[in-house]
C-alpha cells in the first residue's frame, strides 16, 4: 500500500527503534550499576541528611584508694530556645527570666534572635530544668547534661584538677586521665531538610553513650584531709607563704597524700583567693594568677633541698666505701675548699664525731668531706645513678626537671655545696622518690596516683603498672642508711619527728632561698616509718616561715603529728 | 453460525476503526505515575512556597486535562487534515520564538522561555510548539519530496529546514537542549526518509569523533578559562570537584539514586526532595523516582518508554502512507530523544542540561504538546486497516 518505499523506510524505522532501545538499555545497565554500587553516594547522602546531636557520656568518677568519691557528676540542664518553634514569645520570655533569674532583656535577645537554636543558660539545676520542661512551652528545649562536682571542695585540688565546659580535663589527674574518664559520647541522628529543620516523622537513630571509666587513685581521703589540716595549721602558725606535705608508700610509689596549701576550690576554680587581689587585674594578669594558684608545688616547682640531700651524699659515700659509719671527722665550724671557706651551720663546730653523729648533727663540713672524697666524677655518677637527673615520671602534668651543674662546670666548690644540698634545685617529689630508693632496698619506684580503672559495677578494667628500677643501692648500704636516719630522729636533729611507739627515721633541712640576702627560708623534714621496714615516707616543706625557721623545729612536728594519727591506721 | 457471525461482526467493527489501546494505556500510565511523582517530589517545597502541597500537581493536572481533550480531538481528525497547516505552522512557530523577548515573555528559573497566554493563566513554551510544528512540516516535506529525498538537493533541504528554528531557540531562549532536540527529531526523520545508510554512518561517526575530540580538548585545558559550556563538561567528568557549585545538582541527583538502592525508600520517603535537589519535580524527577522506588522503579519507567517506542514503531510501520509514518516517527523521536537525554543527565552519563522527562516531569507546555502529538499518532493509527496487518 502507499506509494512510498515501504521496505526501506520500515527497515530504517526498525533501525531507529533498535538504536533508541539500545540507548535505553545502556542507561538501564548504568542505572543498575549505580543502584547496586551505591555505598559511596548513599553514605554521602546520609551525611547530608542527618544532623548529629551529641549525648555527653557521664565522665568517670575519681575515687580514693578505699572507693571514696573525690570527683563526681551531677545532672544539670541547658535551656535553649528554637526561634521558629516558639509560639508565645512573651510567655517564654516571662517564664525563662523568672525561673532562670535572668534579666528580661537578656532572655528577649535570645528569644528574638533568628537562629536555629540559641542557648539561654547552661548549668541550670535539674529541679529548675524539670520545672521548665513540665510547663511544655513550644520552642523551649531542656537538655540534660553532666557537670563535674568535687564533694570535698578544695581537698587535693592541685592533684585532682578540674574540667572545662566541654567536660575536658584542664589540670591535674583530670587532664592526664582525660581519655579514660571521658568515655564515648553517644549520638542522636535526626533527619533534616536542606534548611536544617528537623523532621519529626522520620524518626531518629540513637547511639547510646558509653560512660567513662572510674579512676581509682592511691590517695587516701583520711590521710589527705589530716595532712591538709596540719599544713594549714603550720602555715597559719608560721605565717608561711605555702606548705606542702607529701605522703607516699616507699615500696611501690603510691602517693597517699599530696597537699599544697593554700588549695583552691575545685567547684569554683576560676575564683582567685583574696590574697591574689582579684580586683583590677588585666585578663593576662588574671590568667597568670590563676595558673599560680593551680600550680602543684610538689611537682611543678623546684627548690634547694638543703640538708635532706645529705642522705644522698651519705648513701653515695657509704656505697662507694669512702667512709663507714664509724669514720671519724673533726668539725671545727668551717672547712676550706680550694680558696673558699664554707661554714657549718654550727659556727662553733661539732668537734670530733663519727659519721653517724655527723648525720645526726647534720654537719656540713663532714658531708663536704664525703663529697670531696668521692670526687666530681664519682659523685656525679651517683647523682645520675640515683635518677636525680631524670624526671620521676609521676602521672601529673608539668613535672619540673632538676636544675644541676653541668659535669664539666663542676669544680670542688660546686661539689662541696651540692654535697650538703645547695646550689642546685630539684622538686620535692624527686627528693622523696630518691629518699625512698635509699631506704627500700635500692629500688627506684615511680611515684603515682592512678592505681586502676573500674567500671560502674566495680569490675577492674585496667591496672596501671609503673616502671621500677632495682639495684640503685646495695641492700647493706640501705640497711645502714635506715639505721643512721633512725638515729637522726631518735637522738639527732630530727628528734621532733619522733613518734611514741614507732620507729621513725628521717632527716631535716633548712635551706635559704635565693638570693641568700632575702632572709627567706625553706624548712623541711623527710621521715619514714617503721625505720627497719619502711611502709610510709612523708615530707613536709614550709616555704618562708616567719620566726623560727629550722626544719627540725617546725617541719618535723608536722610529720610527727601526721604519723601519730596515721601510723596506727596504716601499720595495723 | 450465529457465533461466527458475531466474531466477524466484531472483526469488522475493529477493522473499521483500529485503536491502539496499548499506546493509550502506556501514555495514561506515565501521566498518572507522573502526577503521583510530581506530588511526592514537590509537595514539601510547594507547601513551603505556596502553602499548598498539591500546587504543582494541580497545575500539571490542569495542563494534562487540556492536553487529553486536545489529544482526543486531534485523534478524531484524519491526520491529512493537518497537512495544509504545515507551512503556516512552520513559519508561525518560528516567529513565536522571538516573542519571549517581548513583554509577553515570562521569566522563570533565570531564563525567559515562556510566553504568557492572556486569560488562561498558563504559560507556553514556544520551543514545544516548534517541536510539534517541525514534525508536521518535515512529515509533509518528506511525503512531497518522495524519492527526491535521496537527491542532494532534497537532502540539503531536509538538513537545512530545522536550522533556523534551532538557531532561534538557542539565541532567543538560551535553550541549547531544546535546539538539540529539534535538530535530533529532524535528523531522525531524515534518516528514516532517506534510503541511504552510508551518509548517516559517516555523519554519526563524524559526530561522535567531534564530541570526543571536544571533550578531550576541554579536559586538557582545564584551568584556563573554558567558559560556561566547557565547565559543564568538567563537572560532568567529576561532579564532586564542584560539589557546592556547578556540580551541585548532578551530585544531589546521584545522592538520590544512590540512597534509593534496589528497592528504594518507599513512595513519599525521598529525602532529597526536601529542598536538597533543585528541580526535583522537573528535570530531576527521575532521580526522585529512583530514590523512592529504587532501581525497580527506574526499570519500570524505562520499560514503559521502551513499550511506548515499540507501539509507535508498530503504528509507523503500518501507517497508510509515508506522511503518516513520518509523523509517527517524528513523535517517537521526540519522546525517545527526550527520555534518553533526561535519564542520561540524571545518571550523569552526559553533561547536565535541562531536559524534562516526557509525560512525567512537571511542565504544562511539555505535557500538553506531547499529548497533542500522541493524538496525531492515534489519528494515524486509525487509518490502519486491520486486514493489511493480518
Amino acid at each position: 500500500m502507499g506509494e512510498y518505499n515501504k521496505i526501506g523506510n520500515r527497515k530504517k524505522m526498525l533501525v531507529a527503534g533498535l538504536l533508541f532501545t539500545l540507548m535505553f538499555l545502556v542507561l538501564l545497565v548504568r542505572l543498575c550499576i549505580m543502584c547496586i554500587n551505591n555505598e559511596h553516594y548513599s553514605q554521602m547522602a546520609d551525611d547530608l541528611h542527618e544532623r548529629e546531636r551529641k549525648i555527653k557520656a557521664p565522665r568517670g568518677k575519681i575515687l580514693d584508694r578505699n572507693g571514696v568519691v573525690l570527683a563526681d557528676n551531677k545532672t544539670v540542664c541547658t535551656i535553649s530556645v528554637i526561634h521558629n518553634q516558639i509560639e508565645d514569645p512573651e510567655k517564654v520570655i516571662e517564664v525563662l527570666s523568672r525561673e532562670l533569674d535572668l534579666s528580661e532583656e537578656t532572655v528577649r535577645k535570645r528569644v528574638e534572635k533568628y537562629s536555629s537554636m540559641e542557648r539561654v543558660k547552661s548549668n541550670v539545676e535539674k529541679t529548675i530544668g524539670d520545672k521548665i520542661r513540665n510547663m511544655d512551652l513550644a520552642g523551649v528545649k531542656v537538655d540534660e547534661d553532666y557537670k563535674r562536682t568535687y564533694p570535698y571542695g578544695s581537698l587535693a585540688s592541685k592533684v585532682l584538677g578540674f574540667t572545662g565546659g566541654d567536660n575536658q580535663g584542664i589540670i591535674g589527674l583530670e587532664v592526664v586521665y582525660d581519655k579514660v574518664l571521658q568515655g564515648t559520647p553517644g549520638l542522636i541522628l535526626t533527619m533534616t531538610d536542606a534548611k536544617g529543620i528537623e523532621l519529626e516523622d522520620r524518626g531518629e537513630r540513637r547511639q547510646e553513650p558509653i560512660a567513662g571509666l572510674n579512676l581509682v587513685t592511691s590517695l587516701d581521703v583520711n590521710i589527705q584531709t589530716y595532712a591538709t589540716q596540719l599544713a594549714m595549721q603550720a602555715m597559719a602558725a608560721k605565717e608561711a607563704e605555702r606548705v606542702s606535705v607529701l605522703v607516699m608508700n616507699p615500696q611501690n610509689g603510691e602517693i597517699y597524700a599530696c597537699v599544697n596549701v593554700p588549695e583552691f576550690d575545685l567547684n569554683d576554680p576560676y575564683r582567685l583567693s583574696e590574697s591574689e587581689g582579684a580586683e583590677g587585674l588585666t585578663e593576662k594578669e588574671k590568667q597568670d594568677a590563676l595558673n599560680r594558684m593551680w600550680r602543684n608545688g610538689c611537682i611543678n616547682d623546684t627548690y634547694e633541698p638543703g640538708s635532706t640531700f645529705k642522705m644522698i651524699t651519705a648513701a653515695a659515700g657509704l656505697e662507694e666505701g669512702v667512709i663507714t659509719k664509724d669514720s671519724p671527722y673533726y668539725c671545727s665550724g668551717y672547712t676550706v675548699v680550694d680558696d673558699r671557706v664554707i661554714h657549718c651551720h654550727k659556727r662553733t663546730g661539732h668537734g670530733s664525731q663519727d659519721f653517724v653523729h655527723c648525720m645526726m648533727n647534720s654537719c656540713n663540713p663532714a658531708l663536704i668531706n664525703v663529697g670531696l672524697k668521692l670526687g666530681v666524677d664519682t659523685y656525679y655518677s651517683y647523682f645520675e645513678k640515683f635518677g636525680l637527673l631524670q624526671k620521676t615520671g609521676i602521672d601529673l602534668p608539668g613535672e619540673a626537671t632538676t636544675i644541676m651543674h653541668k659535669k664539666e662546670n663542676m669544680g670542688n666548690v660546686e661539689l662541696a655545696t651540692v654535697a650538703f644540698g645547695q646550689s642546685f634545685q630539684i622538686t620535692p617529689i624527686q627528693l622523696l622518690t630518691t629518699a625512698s630508693s635509699l631506704i627500700n632496698g635500692g629500688r627506684r619506684v615511680t611515684p603515682h596516683f592512678a592505681v586502676k580503672t573500674v567500671d560502674n559495677d566495680g569490675n577492674t578494667k585496667e591496672e596501671y603498672e609503673y616502671p621500677e628500677q632495682a639495684g640503685i643501692l646495695s641492700e647493706e648500704t640501705g640497711a645502714l642508711m635506715r639505721e643512721i636516719l633512725e638515729m637522726v630522729v631518735s637522738e639527732g636533729s630530727g628528734k621532733n619527728g619522733k613518734v611514741e611507739g614507732y620507729r621513725v627515721g628521717g632527716k631535716t633541712a633548712t635551706s635559704q632561698t635565693l638570693p641568700r640576702s632575702s632572709g627567706r627560708y625553706i624548712a623541711s623534714f623527710v621521715g619514714f616509718a617503721p625505720a627497719d621496714d619502711p611502709q610510709v615516707i612523708a615530707m613536709a616543706i614550709i616555704h618562708d616561715p616567719k620566726g623560727v625557721y629550722y626544719g627540725g623545729t617546725i617541719a618535723a612536728p608536722v610529720i610527727r603529728q601526721l604519723y601519730e594519727n596515721i601510723l596506727p591506721y596504716l601499720l595495723k | 453460525m450465529a457465533e461466527r457471525e458475531a466474531v466477524r461482526k466484531r472483526n469488522k467493527r475493529k477493522s473499521d476503526s483500529y485503536f491502539d489501546y496499548s499506546l493509550l494505556f502506556v501514555v495514561l500510565f506515565l501521566l498518572v505515575f507522573g502526577f503521583i511523582m510530581i506530588y511526592s517530589a514537590s509537595s514539601y517545597n510547594a507547601f513551603q512556597d505556596y502553602g499548598d502541597p498539591a500546587y504543582y500537581m494541580k497545575k500539571q493536572l490542569l495542563a494534562a486535562l487540556i492536553g487529553l481533550v486536545l489529544m482526543v480531538v486531534v485523534s478524531k481528525i484524519p491526520y491529512h487534515f493537518f497537512e495544509r497547516f504545515a507551512l503556516a505552522g512552520f513559519i508561525f512557530s518560528l516567529l513565536l520564538i522571538p516573542v519571549v523577548k517581548t513583554p509577553l515573555g515570562v521569566n522563570s528559573h533565570g531564563a525567559t522561555r515562556w510566553i504568557k497566554i492572556p486569560g488562561i493563566g498558563l504559560n507556553l513554551q514556544p520551543a514545544e510548539i516548534a517541536k510539534l510544528c517541525m514534525i508536521l512540516f518535515l512529515a509533509v516535506l518528506v511525503s512531497k519530496l518522495g524519492r527526491n529525498v535521496d537527491t542532494f538537493k532534497g537532502f540539503a533541504i531536509m538538513v537545512c529546514a530545522p536550522l533556523l528554528h534551532c538557531a532561534f531557540i538557542y539565541l532567543f531562549t538560551k535553550n541549547l537542549s531544546s535546539a538539540i532536540i529539534v535538530f535530533g527529531i529532524s535528523f531522525l526523520m531524515l534518516f528514516v526518509a532517506s534510503s541511504s545508510y552510508k551518509v548517516f554512518f559517516a555523519l554519526g561517526g563524524g559526530g561522535i569523533a567531534a564530541v570526543t575530540a571536544l571533550v578531550l580538548y576541554i579536559v586538557n585545558k582545564v584551568g584556563t578559562d573554558g567558559g560556561f559550556r566547557s565547565e559543564r563538561i568538567i563537572v560532568w567528568l567529576n561532579p564532586e570537584s564542584q560539589a557546592q557549585d556547578k556540580g551541585f545538582q548532578t551530585l544531589q541527583a546521584l545522592y538520590a539514586i544512590g540512597s534509593g538502592g534496589t528497592w528504594g525508600k518507599g513512595l513519599g520517603q525521598s529525602m532529597q526532595k526536601l529542598s536538597f535537589l533543585p528541580e526535583s519535580q522537573n528535570d530531576m524527577i527521575f532521580s526522585i523516582i529512583c530514590e523512592e522506588l529504587g532501581l525497580f522503579g527506574g526499570i519500570c519507567v524505562i520499560s514503559m518508554f521502551i513499550m511506548l517506542l515499540w507501539r509507535m514503531l508498530v503504528i509507523a510501520n503500518n501507517a497508510p502512507d509515508l506522511y503518516g509514518a513520518m509523523l509517527v516517527v517524528g513523535v517517537m523521536g521526540h519522546i525517545a530523544i527526550q527520555a534518553v537525554l533526561n535519564i542520561a543527565v540524571v545518571t550523569n552519563t552526559i553533561p547536565n542540561t535541562g531536559i524534562s522527562l516526557p509525560f512525567i516531569s512537571y511542565g504544562g507546555s511539555s505535557v500538553m504538546f506531547l499529548l497533542i502529538e500522541i493524538g496525531l499518532v492515534m489519528s494515524v493509527s486509525r487509518g490502519i486497516r486491520l486486514a493489511d496487518t493480518q
